[in-house]
């Protein structure tokens, strides 16, 4: 059974002349155990899918979804508490700028000890101030931190990016999810951190069963973590299949543009020549082509793509173009 | 060919604030050599705090060295010819959007270096300016826009004019490419080639992305804690690295690019 399971998720940004879809029928969907990466360059609407999940966009957003189904629940059909206490319960996110997410002002302990449910603790109060703290020192070397008295007794400024991102990791932890949504756990991170931060996130994911959505706006980096990735482009859905299919043979024009232009998957290209690329740059939101999104840049498009594409799905491979590459192969 | 930029015994140390009698200092760079020729790419590679960007403050002229010796073309720059140096060696910021002045018009923008370091009166600088924009892939008319106009890839095209439009002979990209897209990142390194090989420029790339540094470059230098560790042909370093950084620096990027060879065959 799915995880999670999303059809057609549009989401609408009302301003004051029209309302503009930012998210234009997205589907996603889950399985257990699994970690897929969710792949799109910036203004593709990717954070925005996120914070739709987790229900925490403001309320000049309408999310509208065909179908938006946790394990089989229908969290459409739930009142807001029901859904918040499902959602805090079964998922939790870790964000962009671990700096900026994490309180500057109290203790790295103190935040953490506040994340961790007092339904996880039992006995008196002092017993439970005890497991508490026990519970704090616990996560931090699940998350690799091995000087826990240090870390916690200091502030979020004292402590590098990565620590940062792996303290934040651990209230996400915390309350023990089933899924864990990874906004860009490495923006602006060194090569040596990033490789870091993933392979705790794989190894969380190998030893706890803890299906991963993992953000990022390169594809390049993230492919050698993800089983699944799903691409998508302005707020549209491009292309979803397994690591493989995406990358050795990619459907979608703009998934080809993004393997063709990345220098590190073309090293039999001779050094200093031409990348492959896509002419002109992303529209803004308030510019939108119509039909398909890509169509001024694509180099495939014709007549028909002034009209949005139907999703294709060939063998789980799943493209949503007019005219696809699969005849190419 | 002869040798454009050649750098002789640059060092860098700063004095820690300390008690009078034991005052501390912190060596940012050990003394180093290395020269670039013209259309030719030098990238340096290190992780954060191995001095790469307080070499390339020190050689745009932003810092002054502690000891040491900068040749153009075999005449020495000094500290005080500040406007010979900045006519030749240009560089781009990694965040183009926080590096243009908000408030100024891309004309302007460009006027400046033009009303500071040439005789040229206001007809020719605005012939050149939009001399200029054309070569970035931008518009001429794009020189009344404000900033914020602009997208991200934009931005960081009209760095690239204000950088060249002085005809420069070194250019210094500080993690210039780290925050693009992926799409805008490749054409601005398309861009950028084209660019070497009209004007004949160098190259000083500093990334930690060892895919656009086997891409874009010809020599690399490794740096750890102000030191080179290791430097030569980007292809020899990179097909068998020596020291043990330079392994590491791999292996954290490296074992990603066998994965991506394994699955192509």
């Amino acid at each position: 059974m799915n995880l999670l399971d999303i059809r057609n998720l549009s989401i609408e940004l009302e301003t004051t002349n029209q309302n503009i879809l930012a998210v234009d029928r997205v589907s996603l969907s889950m399985k257990e155990g699994e970690v897929r990466g969710l792949v799109g360059e910036s203004g593709s609407g990717k954070s925005l899918l996120a914070q739709a999940i987790i229900g925490v966009l403001e309320d000049k957003w309408h999310v509208h979804a065909d179908r938006f189904h946790w394990r089989g629940i229908d969290l459409l059909r739930l009142d807001i508490e029901e859904r918040k206490n499902i959602l805090c319960r079964d998922i939790a996110m870790i964000f962009q700028e671990p700096m900026a997410s994490l309180d500057p002002t109290t203790t790295i302990g103190e935040q953490l000890a506040e994340a961790i449910d007092s339904k996880q603790l039992s006995g008196f109060f002092w017993q439970k101030q005890q497991q508490r703290k026990e519970a704090v020192i616990r996560l931090l070397h699940k998350v690799g931190i091995k000087k826990h008295i240090q870390c916690m007794k200091s502030y979020p400024h004292q402590l590098t990016e990565a620590i940062c991102q792996r303290v934040m990791i651990a209230i996400a932890l915390a309350s023990r999810p089933v899924l864990l949504i990874a906004d860009e756990p490495t923006a602006a991170m060194e090569s040596t951190n990033q490789g870091q931060i993933f392979r705790l996130l794989a190894s969380l994911n190998q030893l706890k069963n803890m299906s991963i959505l993992l953000i990022s706006h390169d594809l390049e980096n993230i492919t050698h973590w993800t089983n699944t990735i799903t691409v998508m482009y302005s707020g549209q859905f491009v292309e979803a299949g397994t690591t493989e299919q995406i990358f050795n043979k990619p459907l979608h024009p703009y998934t080809k543009a993004l393997v063709d232009s990345s220098p590190k998957a073309n090293l039999q290209l001779p050094s200093k020549s031409r990348l492959m690329t896509l002419p002109g740059s992303i529209p803004i939101l308030q510019h939108l082509p119509i039909g398909c999104r890509l169509g001024p840049r694509c180099p495939r498009a014709q007549r028909a793509c002034v009209e949005a594409p139907k999703v294709q799905n060939f063998h789980g491979h799943k493209v949503s173009c007019h005219f696809s590459l699969k005849d190419t192969y | 060919m002869s040798e454009l930029l050649a750098v002789e015994g640059i060092a860098k140390s700063f004095k820690l604030k300390g008690h009078w009698y034991h005052k501390k200092e912190f060596s940012a760079l050990a003394p180093l050599s290395f020269s670039v020729e013209s259309n030719k790419t030098l990238a340096i590679v290190g992780e954060t705090g191995s001095g790469k960007s307080t070499l390339a403050k020190i050689l745009v002229g932003a810092e002054s060295p502690s000891s040491g010796k900068i040749f153009l073309n075999g005449q020495q720059l000094h500290k005080q010819q500040l406007k010979q140096r900045c006519q030749h060696i240009r560089m781009i910021f990694q965040d183009s959007g926080t590096t243009l002045n908000p408030s100024l018009t891309v004309l302007q923008l460009l006027d400046e270096p033009l009303k500071l370091n040439t005789n040229l009166n206001e007809s020719q600088r605005r012939q050149l300016i939009r001399q200029t924009l054309q070569k970035v892939g931008l518009l001429g008319d794009h020189m009344n826009f404000y900033p914020h106009m602009f997208s991200g890839g934009q931005k960081q095209r009209i760095s690239l004019a204000r950088a060249i439009i002085l005809q420069p002979q070194v250019i210094i990209l500080d993690e210039a490419l780290a925050a693009l897209d992926p799409s805008l990142r490749s054409q601005m390194i398309n861009l950028l080639l084209d660019l070497q090989q009209q004007m004949g420029l160098a190259y000083i790339l500093i990334s930690h992305n060892l895919g656009i540094v086997r891409h874009f470059s010809d020599q690399v230098m490794v740096m750890c804690q102000g030191e080179v560790v290791e430097r030569g042909d980007t292809l020899e370093v990179m097909q068998n690295p020596t020291h043990k950084v330079t392994k590491k620096l791999m292996m954290s990027q490296n074992f990603q690019l066998k994965h991506h060879k394994h699955k192509c065959m």
